[in-house]
């Protein structure tokens, strides 16, 4: 099995360039399907997130033989409120933005649906649709599957690094709060990460926890910062923090970390016993594409097992796709071993602990960011 | 005749022209549009047309709720441009002095960093500084890690993620800022006036504090603007090598701007940096005397 650079990885460090979005809406002007020759379908989307190789033979190669239309693939997100900041002006002033489907993370999904800015999915022209897993079918970010269709999954828990730890195995948000772990424990800045496993630890479903639930998880970290149990909150760049040893143990992403303990076998991932977080990256369709049609193709032809367990064999993340473990298995190779991964393919037992973030309201929305990026960010 | 005459008198407007032109449209404009931003009032979050109304709360409200970052930074930028200051002269100094015909490729190397992105340089320094680098275990073996937790500086047996080690990244990621002016101002200063304060009794500390420190002012107050300013703004410093309680304005505009989406909040604090740089700066302009500027 070849180690690939998971995005997220690829990613460390990158979330600090964000201000370069304040500058980037000029870029992204006006500019109808049709305006450069031919038709092309337009996707903006995260880096490494898809299979390249071999030339000719990955999947927009193939999508582009099977159908006749070529894909412009761009990895304009780094960071979904930087991207938010970025396509806004465009959206707002009602014109359409250079892209057919972009693919922000799936508490983004309602936020965009609600201000307007998104096409509803043609469902009927995607008859692979029902191939989509049913742990993700009218998900809470989506309840009537209108706006999108997964990309790739994730779940969200705990990394922890054994040498750091003192051989101590982590299994519960409690640990890291504990005294012996006192100033190397990292949280993610990453909202819904952060305060969904906390709520979690309190008893909390984070599908339905009230706001004050939430504020209760901000104060048990404003508590524990003042203390001095943390050592920093991050973005993606907790991995390096977590190999050097400066973290024993933060909040972490799945993928991240099975990529990670293959070079560092003292390095571990657990989804806590209390309950994990599990995300999305999901597939929508900004306002005013006009390619329906084209759009329609590709998600159905991504949503076939075969193709979609190409893209998993390549990027390593949870697929949304039914089918793609026995596709992988058929396909044989380094392919087949990772049919048998956990991380790949969660057993139902942990499947049944993971929750996603509920939707907020503008105004719940406003409170808790404020309140957390208060505490993250002083 | 009168034709050439005219065109004559109009050079000087003409060659500042494209000067003017630039700032006119990429300063001043943006400028301005920030300023009615930061009194402008949004209704709700997601309103992304706020209404100009001279809401000067805006700037009550950021300096009640980012005083301390605003502080800090102000602090951290200082103590690094004292740093830059205390280790860039010597170097300069040094240059200038021993240099000889070596002097354009020992400050050839001076910038040489900067053929590395700031970001990777910043980034590289948190290797540096982990916990158990060659570097941290040496400080923490004689004792300076101790005196730096005596003083407050840190807590914790640690470098990285502190106060200590933002600071030393901005010292470290703008000292060709400080050398560079100081060694063009120390470089027109004639060495043969060294030798007159010898004939003049004058010991080698008098002849530095009467006579080379006086004339490389122009470069120690340059040099120190060009320090100070962009460092009291720098967010990439505070972000990765800073901890729980180390973050600076440029980190609180950052998330005023793209994660909260308060634009007018954004704006004021811009705003506010920026007039109280101003005020800084002709304060220090004042005190070291503005004619050394233009000797």
């Amino acid at each position: 099995m070849t180690l690939h650079t998971s995005r997220r990885r690829f990613l460390g460090g990158l979330a600090a360039v964000a201000a370069g979005g304040v500058f980037a809406p000029s870029l992204l002007t006006a500019c109808g399907n049709d305006a450069v020759g031919g038709r092309r379908l337009r996707v903006a989307t995260w880096p490494i997130y898809i299979d390249v190789e071999p030339e000719g033979e990955a999947t927009l190669d193939l999508f582009e033989k099977a159908t006749g239309i070529p894909v412009d693939w761009n990895e304009d997100i780094n960071d979904n409120l930087e991207y938010f900041a970025k396509i806004q002006p465009t959206l707002s002033a009602g014109k359409t933005i250079r892209a057919d489907i972009i693919t922000p993370t799936y508490w983004l999904v309602p936020r965009l649906a609600d201000l307007g800015w998104l096409e509803p999915l043609p469902i009927d022209a995607i008859p692979n649709a029902k191939n989509l897993l049913p742990g993700l079918q009218r998900p809470t970010w989506d309840p009537e599957g209108r706006w999108s269709l997964p990309w790739q999954t994730g779940t969200t828990g705990i990394a922890y690094n054994r040498k750091a730890t003192g051989g101590k195995e982590i299994r519960s948000m409690d640990d890291l709060f504990h005294p012996d772990l006192a100033g190397k424990v990292g949280f993610l800045t990453e909202m819904r990460d952060t305060l969904g496993l906390l709520m979690l630890a309190d008893g909390k479903n984070p599908e339905t926890a009230s706001v004050a639930d939430a504020e209760r998880a901000i104060e048990r970290l404003r508590k524990a910062k003042s203390d001095g149990q943390i050592r920093k909150f991050t973005g993606n760049d907790y991995q390096d923090e977590l190999t050097k040893g400066s973290f024993a143990a933060c909040v972490a992403w799945s993928g991240d970390i099975a990529q990670l303990a293959l070079e560092n076998p003292d390095l571990a991932y657990v989804v806590p016993d209390e309950g994990g977080m599990k995300w999305a990256d999901a597939m929508v369709i900004p306002k005013g594409t006009t390619d329906l049609d084209a759009v329609a193709k590709f998600m159905d032809f991504v949503y076939d097992p075969t193709n979609a367990a190409r893209i998993t064999a390549s990027v390593q993340y949870i697929s949304p796709v039914q089918g793609v473990r026995e596709a992988l298995r058929a396909a044989g190779g380094d392919g087949a071993a990772l049919a048998d991964s956990t991380a790949l393919f969660p057993d139902a037992a942990t499947e049944k602990r993971l929750y996603t973030f509920r939707s907020l309201s503008e105004d719940e929305e406003s409170r808790l960011s404020e309140a957390f990026s208060k505490l993250t960010g002083s | 005749m009168s034709t050439r005459v005219g065109g004559r008198r109009l050079t000087p407007y003409l060659l500042v022209g494209p000067g003017v032109a630039w700032l006119g449209v990429f300063f001043l404009v943006p400028l301005w549009n920030l300023f009615v931003m930061s009194l402008s009032t949004k209704r709700s979050r997601y309103d992304f047309d706020p209404a100009f109304r001279w809401d000067w709360s805006n700037y009550g409200d950021v300096f009640g709720a980012y005083g301390t970052q605003l502080g800090r930074s102000f602090l951290f930028a200082g103590v690094a441009t004292l740093a830059c200051l205390v280790i860039g002269y010597p170097m300069a100094y040094w240059v200038v002095v021993h240099g000889g015909r070596f002097r354009a490729a020992l400050v050839g190397l001076v910038i040489v960093p900067f053929f590395t992105s700031f970001l990777l340089r910043t980034i590289s320094w948190t290797v540096l500084l982990a916990d158990e680098s060659v570097i941290v275990r040496a400080l923490r073996a004689t004792g300076v890690l101790a005196v730096l937790r005596t003083v407050g500086w840190i807590d914790g047996d640690r470098l990285l993620d502190t106060p200590v080690a933002v600071v030393g990244g901005l010292t470290y990621n703008f000292l060709p800022f400080m050398v560079l002016p100081l060694y063009v101002s120390l470089e027109r200063i004639d060495l043969r006036l060294l030798d007159a304060c010898g004939d003049l009794y004058a010991s080698g500390w008098s002849a530095f504090r009467r006579v080379v420190l006086p004339l490389s002012l122009p470069g120690v107050f340059a040099g120190s603007l060009l320090t100070f300013i962009p460092a009291t703004g720098d967010f990439v410093n505070a972000y990765f090598l800073g901890g729980t309680s180390s973050r600076m304005i440029g980190n609180v505009v950052q998330d005023r701007f793209l994660v909260q989406l308060d634009q007018p909040g954004a704006a004021a604090i811009s705003f506010l940096l920026m007039a109280v740089i101003t005020v800084a700066v002709l304060v220090y302009a004042r005190v070291l005397g503005t004619e050394e500027l233009t000797s």
